[in-house]
């Protein structure tokens, strides 16, 4: 049984005990990254280099699931998927669907990197109008995202202290979620896009 | 416990290095006392191999003579044989993968296959089988300085190379009767070799320009952790490069067809790689070059030749950039920048990596050894001579599989930490579906098309079923050598389908082993003497690690199990320094089976140690 929730524990460990940390949204990144070293310093296959087949196997497999972990926690979006999976929960259908809350942005957002892509191969006037345009656009939706992961971790610590409605929490979290992941796919759209034109005017000049 | 020997299996020149006590060092030939062994194999019609200094006088070049006349001298190429350098840039390549330059430089049997195959009068022979001469040559060097017999080794590699790259580089490791024990990243090697005395604490870029690659390493340097956290690179750029710029200046004025005359594009790329290394140093520098009945006489300024690679460098800066982002970092966030490879010598590279870092970067240790050095430093990780030091390293490129509409689906993506893991449930897209094809791909690009095909198997039969409702677990499994190993599942048949694959690259594990055998056939020992070696040594290894396990866990097993691992110990004890290689061979067999549940029962205890040693109340 699990200590902190009563929940079963999976028949292979699950991130958060693989880590040796108690199943908690909030975690301290030093915290989580201190548990990492200490145990990949004991576990990892370098330690048993010289060793029979079969520990260097069962090394190997730990240290991959222990990596494994420590990425996926490491992320506050991921931790979050990955914590309603463990009860249940999972994300990643809802997450296809853009949250309605950010319909009109998502659309406004595509319009002006198809218009990039269109004045690319016209000329280059318009092309830097456009360039500063979306660098504004960049900027804002990074504000939107740092507000998002902010209202994120309030929410975590919310849960962390059960103190509200659960099955509310666990919908607002959801939500949240799918609008951080969104949001992160939109900026890295408009990257893509700016980085490709800067490249592509570095060969006009 | 045997000695790991760290080797650094470069472009244009191979170290052997060493633990001594618990700092590394270079081996020098013991003849002439270079550190360093010229990448250079000379391959002649009747089988004969030399490699290094010997194989450079074989390469045809033009030759001034005493009496004043200008003679060609050499192996001619083809059917007269060949010298060939920078075999590096030929591994786990395919005829279509090699850069064009590549491509024409020496006689090939067929360039359309997955290997390239050098063709030297009758024989064939493959980039792994080369670069295991130069690995031999490395052997006998240490070897001849009385340290002992080389049998295990690190070797390291570009951090950029890809999968088939890196197989390749282990099979020319077992081509050359060595253990393999791990592969490491150049840089990441590198940054133990500073890491054991210069920086203790930081973030640290590591510039590794060599002879033919580049790569970039963004680590996290933090109580004895070497943690990468990003990297990039380019597999063909490096000081060859720079090489081939100046040749071609050099010969610019004669017509085509004598440039790519061997003799004398050789010739000048000897003065081409002189003149280098006098512009680190000089403002600028006479090239000549002595042909018959015309002697090409042109100088060259620092200022020019810096124009003429400035483009090679900021292809090697716009990496950098890549890298750091992919780190989340600026490049103001870097505490350090270290200048690893020879070809960092070269003053604009230094000048301009410096301004982009905004910071003076370190050298102190001698670029062309740093790499061999910090093999070194990993062989003693892995021996345990250096406990508090351990490499935590990345893929560096994505590892994904094909699916419908011919779209690369990425398991594992760039500069994720090895060792890993990741399970995935894939479906059918037809009704009835008996098997499914499994493409495993490697690279950053949207289309399989564009990806490197690392392998392809089906799996089945699977249970007949609607579209969508099968449902194929794919497993992808990174080892800390950077090679992946994929197993899939049928998860509905109630049976299970599971298939490991070795992605290779084009060469089979069967055409490897036939190499081996031919390898021992030349060799200086016979087979047979060459496995009872082989038996005893696993012979040897085998008792003292269970020596360690039984002084160390014995509580863990009961006293009929300890009893029949002793008695089996015991007999292989006595028949090990016998001359019977069977009966060693099967006792070494018997006792592993023996103690494969106690080494399974230890690990488990020391897992248990590790995920107990900080209970969940004392972190949270």
């Amino acid at each position: 049984m699990c200590r902190d929730c009563g929940a079963p524990l999976a028949v292979e460990l699950d991130y958060f005990a693989a880590l040796g940390l108690p199943r908690r949204l909030t975690l301290d990144s030093r915290q989580l990254e201190s548990a990492y070293y200490e145990r990949g310093r004991r576990l990892h296959p370098d330690r048993f280099a010289t060793e029979p087949e079969a520990v260097r196997d069962a090394s190997l497999m730990s240290t991959a699931l222990l990596t494994r972990s420590y990425r996926t926690l490491r992320d506050p979006v991921n931790r979050g998927r990955y914590w309603l999976e463990l009860r249940g929960e999972k994300l990643s259908d809802d997450n296809k669907q853009v949250p309605a809350e950010l319909a009109e942005l998502v659309f406004e957002v595509q319009e002006e990197l198809a218009e990039l892509r269109g004045a690319a191969r016209r000329d280059r006037e318009s092309v830097n109008e456009l360039v500063t345009a979306l660098h504004e656009r960049r900027n804002a939706l990074q504000l939107s995202m740092d507000e998002a992961q902010e209202e994120l971790r309030k929410n975590f610590a919310k849960w962390d202290g059960q103190s509200a409605d659960s099955a509310k929490l666990s919908l607002n979290l959801k939500a949240i979620l799918s609008k951080v992941a969104y949001l992160r796919t939109l900026i890295r759209d408009v990257d893509r896009e700016l980085e490709s034109s800067a490249l592509a005017k570095d060969k006009i000049l | 416990m045997a000695t790991i020997f760290g080797i650094d299996l470069g472009t244009t020149n191979s170290l052997i290095a060493v633990m001594d006590g618990d700092h590394p060092r270079v081996i020098a030939d013991p003849a002439t006392g270079n550190p360093l062994l010229p990448s250079v194999v000379a391959l002649e019609p009747d089988g004969s191999v030399a490699v290094g200094e010997k194989a450079i006088e074989l390469e045809p070049h033009l030759n001034v003579e005493r009496n004043g006349q200008i003679g060609a001298v050499g192996l001619a190429g083809g059917e007269y044989g060949a010298v060939v350098r920078s075999i590096k840039r030929y591994m786990g390549l395919g005829g279509q993968e090699l850069a064009p330059e590549d491509r024409h430089r020496y006689a090939f049997t067929d360039l359309s296959g997955p290997v390239v195959r050098f063709q030297i009068g009758s024989r064939t022979y493959t980039p792994p089988q080369i670069s295991a001469e130069i690995l031999r040559a490395l052997k006998n060097r240490a070897e001849a300085a009385n340290l002992g017999t080389v049998d295990k080794v690190v070797i390291t590699v570009p951090a950029y190379f890809n999968d088939g790259q890196r197989q390749a580089t282990k099979d020319a490791g077992r081509l050359a009767g060595l253990d393999v024990v791990r592969l490491v990243n150049e840089p990441t090697a590198a940054s133990l070799a500073y890491g054991l005395q210069k920086i203790a604490a930081g973030r640290v870029a590591v510039y590794d320009l060599g002879g033919g690659t580049f790569d970039i390493s963004i680590l996290s340097i933090k109580e004895g952790i070497f943690e990468v956290l990003a990297t990039n690179g380019d597999t063909h750029l490096g000081g060859d490069d720079m090489d081939r710029a100046l040749v071609e200046f050099i010969l610019a004025e004669l017509p085509e067809s004598l440039r790519v005359e061997r003799y004398i594009w050789n010739s000048a790329r000897r003065e081409a790689e002189a003149a280098k290394k006098r512009l680190s140093t000089a403002e600028s520098t006479d090239l000549v070059l002595e042909l018959p009945g015309h002697t090409i006489h042109k100088s060259l300024t620092r200022a020019e030749f810096e124009h003429m690679v400035n483009g090679l460098v900021t292809r090697t800066l716009e990496k950098c950039a890549m890298a750091l982002k992919d780190a989340g970092l600026k490049a103001s966030d870097v505490d350090a920048v270290v200048l690893v490879g020879g070809a960092t010598r070269v003053p604009l590279v230094r000048r301009r990596v410096e301004a982009f870092f905004g910071r003076e970067a370190l050298c102190s240790l001698d670029p062309d050894q740093v790499v061999a050095l910090g093999a070194a430093v990993q062989a003693g990780i892995l021996t345990g001579a250096r406990r508090d030091m351990l490499l935590l390293d990345v893929v560096p490129l994505s590892l994904g599989i094909e699916t419908m509409g011919g779209v690369m689906e990425r398991l594992i993506h760039r500069n994720t930490t090895i060792p890993t893991s990741v399970k995935e449930m894939f479906t059918t897209a037809v009704d009835n579906q008996t098997h499914v094809d499994i493409h495993v791909l490697q690279g950053e690009r949207e289309l399989a098309s564009d990806c490197r095909s690392l392998a392809r198997f089906k799996l089945g039969p699977i249970q007949p079923q609607p579209a969508g409702m099968a449902r194929i677990e794919v497993t992808f499994l990174i080892d800390a050598n950077g090679i992946l190993n994929v197993t899939a599942r049928d998860q509905r048949t109630g049976r299970e389908h599971s298939v490991d694959v070795k992605p290779s690259y084009g060469l089979t594990d069967e055409e490897i082993e036939r190499m081996l055998e031919e390898a021992l056939d030349l060799g200086e020992e016979d087979l047979s003497r060459r496995l009872l070696i082989q038996a005893r040594n696993d012979a040897e290894q085998i008792l003292a690690a269970l020596d360690k396990q039984l002084g160390e866990y014995g509580h863990l097993l009961d006293s009929a199990e300890r009893a029949g691992i002793e008695g089996l110990a015991g007999e292989l004890d006595r028949v090990r320094t016998g001359e019977d290689r069977e009966a060693i061979a099967r006792l070494v067999e018997e006792l592993n089976q023996a103690s494969t549940p106690f080494a399974q029962r230890i690990m488990d205890e020391a897992i248990r140690e590790a995920f107990e040693k900080k209970s969940v109340q004392e972190v949270s």
